[in-house]
């Protein structure tokens, strides 16, 4: 199979030169083997399964869409607006509508994870992804949690360090009225893999949806997610960790969708690039007119440690109202000589110097997941990623 | 109060440049609308370019028949390059002495203080009308430590015709967007200024650029060559009276810093507000060098505007300082842009923005770092104030880092005038008026203290006039 597709859209473009409007997939031969969601474990009372197709989970999710609609009140569009090419999507995801184009081709059945009302989860659910070499999969998922419902998911993509294969997954959250979701996803492929993350969600009323991502291994990932503040109070927390060193490349767009009022975004993106790493994050928080209230807060750090990488940030704030604090930072740069000074006065080489800020920042993000397991094989990993037991 | 908001916007500032002295047709040669190589050769031989200058237009003319129109920035839909005259100007000469400039000109010119500020505060100063500058001089002073400052037709036939050869549109090349081409198919007026090394201005050159024409296109071309250990300030004023068509300004300014000099470019532009403002901006600085740009921009129907800076040499610096307000009927798209090229190159973006009625400000920028700069420095501060919810406020900064040794950042922040702030100064006895001219008053603070002295003063009366139409 041939993968052609354009991706990852920024919401308003900008300079064509700087080639971040949007990312491109552009794969061969890719051999799918499996297009069902691996066994979840950890299935508490409360939640239920079923599989269905992907346009079951459009009408299921229509009604969001057709209120996301309603309550665009919007006078004016940014200046090179691009929302239009995924206009059609019912649920918007980081990819956009490429990607639902992709899954549908490939029939590809979703499995819909949904919590019953008031139920709150504590045991988390877990969805492992053990790859072996050269296999293919695409997977759909759909987490509903109904009003005041609590859950958290964790998925983990392993495979063996020098595996090939394909890795193309979907994820969509509806959080009703008072729910709370926690989607945890951390991807440890092997390094000739080519993977494809792809997120979106919905959140009413006073609702909060977490994602945090870990993403480590793999040769090409392309991921992000489209989160629709649709209700009041409603909350979407970000936190992203990435290492991507060789000639890896990662390509990221997260937007934030403020339609609501008192609604609030708290993005962070933390991550370090070595040797010839390519990287594009795209950051996106839009205050749409009548969000008033609401905030929002997007910070990126990128740690450069490799002589031919290549690092492309683009944080953007769209807005169309006059009550909002908006904020967004970037921060990129190599190791502090001070730091690397303080460490190596103490006996410490610059390489583990190294070894150790890696390991820092992405702690910061690792400590969000609710698995010490699954959080303990990131670790495992990060020596041989950084070369120290190679 | 509607009536107070009415009469307000009846004083807007860009309608304080807005009157038009009667003038004669007959006094004026306009070549008809639209863009042909006819009209473009036309141009070529009324301003008797050398050969070289006229295949240069052509071969423009043909890169802009290809160049497709940018996806990304405001819409110029409402602009038809067919009814525009790309070329107006008087049936008189440019001159020397004040004195000798038409009538008709010359009022336009006093209203909008000219020749005042010359007297006054100034070394040098070019007015343009419409195509062609019609007056021209540089204080005798200036003059004498080998300064030369003269319209571009004369420095392309004059004793520095080979370096204008050498450096004209070597920065912006027609190939760079559809209006680069544009210009240099069809660019007329503007200055060239050549600072010897060494030599220090100590007060501002000027030029002022006037488009009175209804359904016109300015496209001024500005080369300045600040040389070896030089030093300069080059200030632009720009502005037109209101027509209910369209009129096109896309001027093209090229500058070159070489090693160690420093040049300061300021430009105040209050367009009329049916103006496309579609001009390039571009500066390359050699070792030790450094550019700086204030710029504040407040007229305009829609405005692309971004210089760019490039850090060529090792240890050159750049600084930009920038205000947009953004009113009723504006769609202004404004930042800038820095290539790091040498290693220990350092910039400074520091941009404000402000948007009402309706009006629409998106702050755009690029920062890329190459390989070889290493120890790049880079900061990037955004901040913009939202005074409605009708209006839009975008920012849209990309970064672009190719190297392990660079420290860069970037920090942006939207929000509207804090309650808190107004109660504190209406305690105080401040009307709320008042407060809240005061705190947007603040808030361009870091910019107009940046500006000359006049430009600062007309800056916050606009901000002031604009704001008691908020009320």
């Amino acid at each position: 199979m041939e993968i052609n597709m354009k991706v990852n859209v920024l919401p308003a473009a900008t300079y064509n030169w700087l080639k971040m409007n949007e990312g491109e997939i552009k794969e061969k031969n890719i051999v799918i083997t499996n297009t069902k969601t691996p066994e979840i474990r950890g299935i508490s009372d409360g939640v239920s399964l079923k599989k269905v197709s992907f346009d079951e989970v459009e009408k299921i999710m229509t009604p969001y869409f057709d209120e996301a609609k309603e309550k665009y009140q919007d006078v004016s569009k940014s200046n090179g607006d691009m929302y239009y090419k995924n206009e059609a999507q019912v649920i918007k995801t980081g990819l956009g509508i490429e990607s639902d184009k992709m899954f549908r081709k490939l029939g590809v059945e979703t499995q819909v994870i949904t919590i019953e009302e008031n139920k709150k989860i504590k045991r988390p659910l877990i969805i492992s992804f053990e790859q072996k070499n050269k296999e293919g999969f695409a997977t759909s998922q759909l987490i509903h949690a109904k009003a005041n419902s609590e859950i958290i998911v964790i998925m983990e993509y392993n495979s063996e360090v020098n595996d090939e294969g394909f890795n193309a997954i979907t994820t969509r959250v509806l959080a009703d009225e008072g729910a709370k979701v926690t989607l945890v996803k951390v991807q440890l492929l092997g390094n000739k893999v080519i993977h494809i993350d792809d997120i979106g969600s919905y959140c009413k009323d006073k609702s909060k949806f977490k994602l945090i991502q870990m993403e480590i291994g793999a040769q090409k990932t392309w991921t992000g997610a489209y989160t629709t503040l649709l209700g009041d109070e409603s909350i979407f927390e970000n936190k992203v960790g990435y290492f991507q060193k060789d000639n890896q490349k990662l390509d990221m767009n997260y937007i934030s969708d403020h339609r609501a009022k008192k609604t609030r975004a708290d993005m962070v993106y933390r991550g370090i690039l070595k040797d010839s790493a390519n990287k594009v994050w795209r950051g996106t928080i839009d205050f749409h007119r009548g969000s008033s209230g609401s905030v929002g807060d997007e910070q990126e750090d990128t740690l450069i440690l490799g002589e031919d990488i290549v690092n492309r940030t683009i944080p953007l704030i769209l807005c169309q109202e006059e009550d909002v604090d908006g904020r967004h930072g970037a921060s990129i740069g190599q190791l502090g000589e001070e730091e690397l000074f303080y460490m190596q006065s103490r006996g410490i080489s610059k390489e583990r110097a190294e070894e150790m800020m890696i390991k820092a920042r992405l702690d910061s993000i690792a400590r969000e997941i609710p698995s010490k397991e699954i959080a303990g094989k990131i670790e495992g990993r990060l020596p041989l990623a950084s070369g120290a037991q190679q | 109060m509607e009536n107070k908001n009415k009469l307000v916007e009846d004083m807007e500032l860009s309608n304080m440049y807005d009157f038009k002295d009667e003038e004669s047709e007959e006094h004026f040669v306009r070549e008809k609308e639209g863009i042909t190589e006819e009209i473009v050769r036309r141009i070529s031989e009324e301003k008797n370019d050398p050969e070289w200058m006229r295949d240069f237009r052509l071969k423009c003319l043909e890169i802009y028949n290809k160049t497709p129109m940018p996806n990304w920035g405001p819409s110029i839909e409402g602009l038809d390059m067919d009814k525009i005259a790309t070329y107006v100007r008087s049936k008189s000469d440019m001159k020397g002495d004040w004195k000798d400039v038409p009538k008709d000109i010359k009022n336009t010119f006093e209203r909008l203080g000219i020749p005042q500020a010359e007297r006054e505060s100034l070394a040098g100063v070019g007015a343009q009308y419409d195509s062609e500058l019609v007056y021209h001089n540089v204080k005798d002073e200036v003059a004498e430590q080998g300064v030369v400052y003269t319209d571009m037709e004369s420095a392309l036939k004059g004793p520095y015709a080979d370096m204008v050869k050498e450096y004209f549109m070597k920065l912006v090349p027609p190939t760079d967007h559809k209006f680069a081409a544009l210009h240099g198919a069809v660019w007329s007026g503007g200055s060239f200024v050549y600072v010897p090394k060494g030599v220090k201005v100590d007060i501002p050159l000027q030029s002022y650029f006037r488009l009175n024409a209804a359904g016109a296109g300015q496209f001024e071309h500005t080369l300045i060559i600040v040389d070896e250990g030089a030093d300069l300030h080059f200030i632009e004023g720009c502005s037109a009276p209101k027509y209910n068509v369209a009129n096109l300004h896309a001027g093209c300014v090229e500058l070159f810093v070489k090693k160690d000099a420093k040049l300061r470019y300021s430009t105040v532009e209050n367009w009329s507000k049916n103006m496309y403002n579609l001009n390039t901006k571009r500066a390359k600085v050699e070792e030790n060098g450094v550019m700086e740009w204030v710029s504040g921009s407040f007229g305009s129907h829609v405005s692309y505007l971004y210089p760019m800076t490039i850090l060529k040499g090792a240890n050159s610096t750049m600084n930009y300082t920038g205000i947009t307000f953004s009113g009723k009927g504006q769609n202004l798209d404004t930042g800038a842009k820095v290539i790091h090229q040498g290693p220990n190159t350092s910039s400074i973006i520091n941009a404000k923005s402000i948007a009402k009625d309706g009006g629409i400000g998106t702050f755009r920028s690029s920062v890329t770092v190459l390989k070889n700069a290493k120890k790049a420095k880079s900061t990037v501060d955004c901040q913009s104030l939202m005074l409605d919810s009708i209006s839009r406020s975008d920012t849209i900064p990309g970064i672009d880092v190719r190297t392990n040794d660079a420290d860069i950042g970037h920090e942006a922040k939207i929000g509207r005038i804090s309650d808190e702030a107004v109660f504190y100064l209406m305690s105080r006895g401040l009307s709320e008026e008042n407060a809240r001219a005061t705190i947007v008053s603040g808030f361009a603070d870091p910019v107009s203290k940046e500006l000359p002295l006049e430009y600062a003063v007309e800056m916050n009366n606009l901000i002031k006039l604009e704001m008691d139409g908020n009320m």
